[in-house]
């Protein structure tokens, strides 16, 4: 690692001709690819599934690809949820950073991070592919998967880490130029985000590293199921907000500047991405009200506290609204709806993450209903909970990805969009079909229709007898699943036919957005401005560290009366593997 | 558009308009928080029985499994109107796989595993709780009507997961 090298050499701002801007668009093509190509796998895997609740059952026909429907349900989640996600994030969260602060990353460490990653995701892939490892993507033990898988997801979460300490350094460089003012939008937004995962890895490494992999290698030959499933959801209650942090990166950093007008509040968009890194941490216990083991106390504190993580989304949902009218009556909306119906909806860019917005209505409003405690007792592990994350993993970060590739490409490449009219098709069938296919699973969880079931293998009589009563809301999951195979290949083929086939034209700059009151630039070749004006409450949220102290202690705080009984009675589990 | 810091006349009260707005979205959104909170809080203090407990833990995950209560897997009376019933989940069945209860009785589930994590779901109830080995966990519920209950799995534990279903009669008060 070069580090050494790095601090003592003045690091100039970059251009967009220099070979580390090339190198820097390279390395971003090639995590967004490498993210998209899982995604491909993943969704190419899903509709199966939602026909499966369908009463469908097509994995016979699949049997030399997939065993079953369990080892496509591990693929499916285990590519979209960790590989699509970490791989676009680790890319997006250093390259608009340093476009944002005009410095160079560190190019060594970048390329570390996805050489870690991409070794960790062909181990998984291995390990899947040949059904040695159907734990779907929470693998809780004492279900027992290949050494490959284990290690694989521990290189990925290593791996995914990794940006945290290139955003360090570039932050570092671009404050020695520009003393005493206060870290750009972007930039902010993506350190916050990357040290809330380092603090949320915390929980999914210790599973892995002292458990897991030993565990998995014959090292070990028992592990204590509860312990570790407490350790995953101190990471796995987090790992939403990495899904969902990067997308309101671009929600608050570019979206605003994409629909031709403003960001409305610098300030807010700080303060909910502290919010959410200070309430992510404590509340992960909240997937396990129905384990037994702690306290009710706890139980009660946790409602509390999840309810608690509600607001900085609550006023995301405000900050982002009013920068889109404020848009939309620039261009010329008028009365209480028509500055929605004048955004530039023929921009598949601006028209994805507006849709995607729409839909965390209800992911927000499913959210809410998971972590009521007594509510959460009837849809625990039933439909409801695969309905509500993929109205926020499934819609909120997939569409803005999407999103960000349809500007994305064309600026790394230089290459047009294929077809305009296309991508628009996508995202809108990705829209509806989402939308469908998550109402009609939490619709079917009320019926008390379980999560990750091969319902569609049990004779026909016992699931009708079991789930007739759910027939229309099933019938919709299937419906929404094949359109969103119809959404999928539509975007697939506008993202690789731009990649192989798009016509040559100039790049399309970067469209960071301005907030009121904002600077236009924060290239360290612009003139310094420490007459900047900012509250003492956003001075204060520049000190991260202080940031990341107050998380800590939250996290410590909160789990150390969790695992206490769990650690004062430990089971020692041997391993099963039943599939 | 003015790229300067300086704002325009437009964006000047629009901002102005915002900061006000926005006060009063935080204030209603702390308030609507607050009381949810207090709703099922309220809920769940109310009908506190539901609350997923714990009886027991064992360092051999097998042990509770052995005990003679979840041996015998018979509907245990423990009051005039409250029984106890000991379920185990196996991959990939409950035992015992039909049991009767009566309507109207307080029902104190005991429920365990003896291999890897179940999901102890009554459908068309809010009795939902995971089976952990070496833990033995309880939750208490009241079937107000006769009729046939389902116990499903809801926790994934293998290749026939979704096969592992027991039954639960609850006979009609008044019946022997």
């Amino acid at each position: 690692m070069n580090i050494e090298i790095a601090a003592n050499t003045i690091p100039s701002a970059v251009s967009e001709s220099d070979s580390t801007a090339a190198s820097m668009r390279r390395l971003m093509l090639a995590f967004l690819i490498t993210g998209f190509s899982a995604l491909l796998i993943g969704a190419t895997i899903g509709p199966f599934q939602a026909l499966n609740y369908g009463g469908v059952d097509v994995y016979p026909a699949l049997r030399p690809l997939l065993q079953s429907y369990y080892q496509g349900l591990t693929i499916h989640g285990v590519m979209n949820g960790y590989v699509f996600t970490f791989f676009v994030t680790c890319g997006l969260l250093v390259y608009l950073p340093a476009r944002e602060l005009g410095v160079a990353p560190n190019l060594t460490m970048w390329r570390t991070c996805f050489a870690v990653m991409a070794i960790g995701a062909l181990c998984v892939l291995y390990a899947m592919a040949d059904n040695s490892s159907s734990v779907l993507w929470t693998f809780y033990p004492p279900l027992k998967g290949s050494p490959f898988f284990y290690i694989g997801i521990t290189l990925l979460a290593l791996g995914s880490t990794m940006p945290l300490p290139i955003l360090l350094k570039m932050r570092a460089t671009w404050r020695r130029h520009r003393p005493g003012e206060i870290t750009p939008l972007v930039t902010y937004m993506s350190l916050i985000t990357m040290l809330m995962w380092g603090l949320a890895g915390v929980g999914v490494m210790a599973e892995l590293v002292l458990q897991l992999d030993p565990w998995s290698l014959g090292l070990i030959g028992t592990v204590d199921p509860i312990v570790n499933r407490t350790l995953f959801w101190l990471t796995g209650h987090p790992i939403v907000y990495f899904w969902l942090m990067p997308a309101y990166v671009s929600w608050y950093g570019l979206l605003s500047r994409q629909v031709g007008g403003k960001l409305i509040s610098d300030p807010m968009a700080r303060i909910t991405f502290a919010l959410l890194m200070i309430f992510a941490l404590p509340v992960g216990t909240h997937h396990q009200f129905s384990d037994p083991g702690f306290s009710s106390i706890w139980r009660g504190i946790l409602v509390v506290l999840t309810m608690s993580v509600a607001t900085p989304s609550l006023v995301t949902a405000f900050t982002i609204g009013l920068s889109l009218e404020y848009a939309g009556r620039l261009r010329g909306g008028q009365g209480w709806f028509g500055w929605f119906r004048a955004l530039p909806w023929g921009d598949p860019s601006v028209a994805a993450q507006v849709l995607a917005a729409v839909t965390f209505i209800l992911g927000g409003a499913t959210g809410i209903v998971n972590g009521s405690w007594q509510l959460n007792a009837i849809v625990h592990n039933t439909t409801f909970i695969p309905g509500h994350f993929h109205v926020t993993v499934g819609s909120v970060t997939a569409m803005t990805f999407m999103a960000i590739s349809f500007w994305m490409v064309p600026h790394l490449t230089g290459r047009q969009l294929i077809s305009r009219r296309l991508a628009l098709f996508s995202v809108w069938t990705w829209f509806v079909g989402m939308t469908i296919f998550a109402v009609g699973m939490s619709w079917a969880g009320l019926y008390g229709v379980p999560r990750r079931a091969w319902v569609s293998a049990l004779p026909h009589d016992t699931y009708h007898a079991l789930y007739g009563a759910a027939s229309v809301p099933l019938a919709l999951v299937a419906a929404g699943g094949v359109l969103l195979w119809v959404a999928s290949y539509t975007f697939f083929a506008v993202f690789f036919g731009t990649l192989l086939f798009g016509r040559r034209a100039a790049p399309p700059p970067v469209p960071f957005a301005q907030s009121f009151g904002g600077p236009a630039s924060f290239t360290i070749d612009s003139p310094p401005n420490p007459a900047q004006s900012a509250s003492p409450l956003i001075r204060a949220l520049d000190h991260v560290w202080l940031l990341t102290g107050i998380t800590t202690l939250a996290a410590i705080a909160a789990y150390i009366p969790i695992l206490w009984p769990f650690l004062h009675h430990v089971t020692r589990a041997p391993g099963w593997i039943l599939w | 558009m003015d790229n300067k810091t300086g704002m325009s006349p437009f964006d000047a009260a629009f901002h102005a308009s915002a900061e006000r707005h926005e006060r009063f979205w935080i204030f209603g959104v702390l308030v609507m928080l607050v009381l949810l909170t207090i709703g099922t809080m309220f809920y769940v203090v109310h009908d506190y029985g539901l609350v997923t407990g714990t009886q027991s833990y064992a360092t051999d995950p097998q042990a509770p499994a052995r005990e003679a209560a979840f041996q015998d897997g018979k509907v245990v009376r423990t009051g005039p109107n409250s029984y106890a019933v000991y379920m185990v989940g196996r991959a990939w069945h409950w035992a015992p796989d039909v049991i009767h209860v009566p309507e109207g009785a307080e029902i104190t589930f005991y429920v365990t595993s003896a291999d890897v994590l179940h999901g102890f779901e009554i459908q068309g109830t809010p009795v939902n709780m995971t089976a952990v080995p070496g833990v033995v966990g309880t939750v208490k519920y009241t079937f107000r009507h006769a009729g046939l209950f389902r116990i499903i799995c809801n926790e994934y534990c293998g290749m026939f997961h979704h096969a592992m279903v027991a039954r639960i009669i609850v006979d009609p008060a008044g019946t022997p």
